[in-house]
């Protein structure tokens, strides 16, 4: 399958994706809230059965691990990119009161996580689990018999991630297959799932460009409290003391431009190149620079990126970059086979540098 | 680079006051730098709700004579702290 029909999936029907990259744990006990709260950068002020994204730093204020904490009666569950289920035990152990009653069990030798994802996710599985799913608030979760639903998603479309137990996997992969391929999509690969990430503005750690950078060069103060201490905090405040000279700025252009690449304005340096992929929604580049704060905003088409000999313009945009067919889908309307020309209003809305 | 500057100083105007806006139409206890541009609004991000939405259209017409009155208009215009200003600035001048 090519990325362009793996994206169109995401885009356009529904997706299908086994989440290997995830690590899933359960911290049981008493205490399992207070030992999250020591660890995560973000305030977990949160109800039963929601979930909140958070980050884990390091000491230096840099992300280490991207998750999902969802507490569930006195337990909490994370979903996490960036670190193994033993390094955050490790992580715990260093970090969180020693004297706390938790008992953190690793859930991915039982469990499997599989996604799905796009503007028809949810009439797949409203099929397959219930149709009272569509209901289901986003950064929520709801048991069902084989498994936990979790309503997340990092593609700015309709996204769940199923938690289910694995002698019941293999089943389920075959009978989503089935139900995804009905409405013309099909499986796709973290490639793909990461060029819906980059357009839509979400955070990846698993990308080279965090390094060095803490949650106020990434636009990830929302995830950083202000009332508490955590694993980091010292760096964040010293960084905001000497003040921000950086910000994580988006961009599109044609063609050509790669990680790495400097970004330069008529009268030098302003920047770097973070991630760039190749969209299919856009007709061309979207990325990620790091820019000068002075100069790290939307609509500018001053810059160009350079590695070489090559120079290609670039245009700063505002994130989101697509124009998300989710956005028009009402579940309690729409259906894939009654979808309309009305619904179909380009992704991409801007013009390329 | 005088067009530039100038560009970024009337969008710099503007991000200040769309944050001191949300700050107070959310009751947030944060500076105002410390709301990312890109930050998404719902959900994650701000975590506004449906009414946090409605006043924040009101207070946007009332200050910007920003109108969002189309449901899709509000979609697709109030998805970032940027996106809004994005809207604002191509109002062209703002009051």
């Amino acid at each position: 399958m090519s990325l362009e029909e793996e994206y169109t999936f995401v885009r356009h029907s529904a997706a299908l994706s086994r989440m290997e990259h995830v690590q899933c744990v359960r911290i049981e006990g008493e205490d399992a809230t207070e030992a999250v709260d020591a660890i995560c950068s973000g305030d977990l002020w949160v109800r039963d059965g929601r979930m909140r994204q958070t980050l884990i730093l390091d000491e230096r204020g840099q992300p280490i691990a991207d998750v999902y904490v969802c507490p569930d009666d006195d337990d909490c569950i994370l979903l996490f990119e960036g670190m193994t289920a033993s390094e955050l035990f490790e992580y715990i152990d260093r970090y969180a009161d020693p004297e706390l009653e938790i008992r953190p069990v690793d859930l991915r030798p039982t469990h499997e996580l599989i996604s799905l994802h796009g503007p028809y996710a949810w009439e797949v599985l409203s099929r397959w689990l219930t149709p009272d799913i569509i209901g289901l608030p986003y950064l929520s979760f709801y048991y069902f018999d084989h498994g936990i639903c979790f309503r997340a998603g990092k593609t700015g479309e309709y996204g769940y991630d199923l938690l289910v137990h694995r002698e019941h996997a293999g089943d389920a992969w075959q009978d989503l297959l089935g139900l995804v391929s009905a409405v013309r999509g099909g499986e796709v690969s973290l490639e793909t799932l990461d060029l819906c990430a980059l357009e839509n503005g979400f955070f990846s750690v698993r990308h080279g460009s965090v390094d060095g950078l803490t949650p106020l060069e990434l636009q990830l103060q929302w995830r950083v409290s202000a009332r508490k201490r955590f694993p980091g905090v010292e760096a964040i405040e010293e960084r905001r003391a000497e003040g921000v000279g950086r910000r994580l700025t988006h961009f599109v252009a044609r063609d050509g431009v790669r990680a790495g690449d400097e970004v330069r304005s008529a009268d030098g340096p302003v920047g770097r190149v973070g991630s760039a992929m190749l969209s299919p929604g856009v007709g061309g580049i979207v990325g990620t620079a790091l820019l000068d704060i002075s100069v790290a905003h939307p609509g500018i088409d001053a810059f160009f990126a350079s590695h070489s000999d090559t120079k290609r313009p670039i245009r700063t945009i505002s994130s989101p970059a697509l124009f998300n067919r989710s956005l028009l889908v009402d579940p309690h309307r729409h259906t894939y086979e009654t979808r309309d020309r009305s619904m179909d209003p380009p992704l991409w809305q801007g013009a390329l540098p | 680079m005088t067009e530039l500057s100038d560009y970024i100083a009337s969008r710099e105007a503007v991000l200040d006051r769309v944050r001191r806006l949300l700050r107070e139409t959310m009751k947030l206890r944060l500076e105002p730098e410390a709301i990312d541009p890109d930050a998404p609004l719902f959900g994650t991000g701000l975590g506004m709700d449906s009414v946090d939405a409605v006043e924040l259209v009101v207070q946007l017409d009332a200050v910007f004579g920003l109108k969002l009155a189309d449901s899709l208009f509000v979609s697709s215009k109030m998805r970032t702290v940027n996106t809004i200003v994005d809207a604002i600035m191509e109002l062209g001048d703002e009051p």
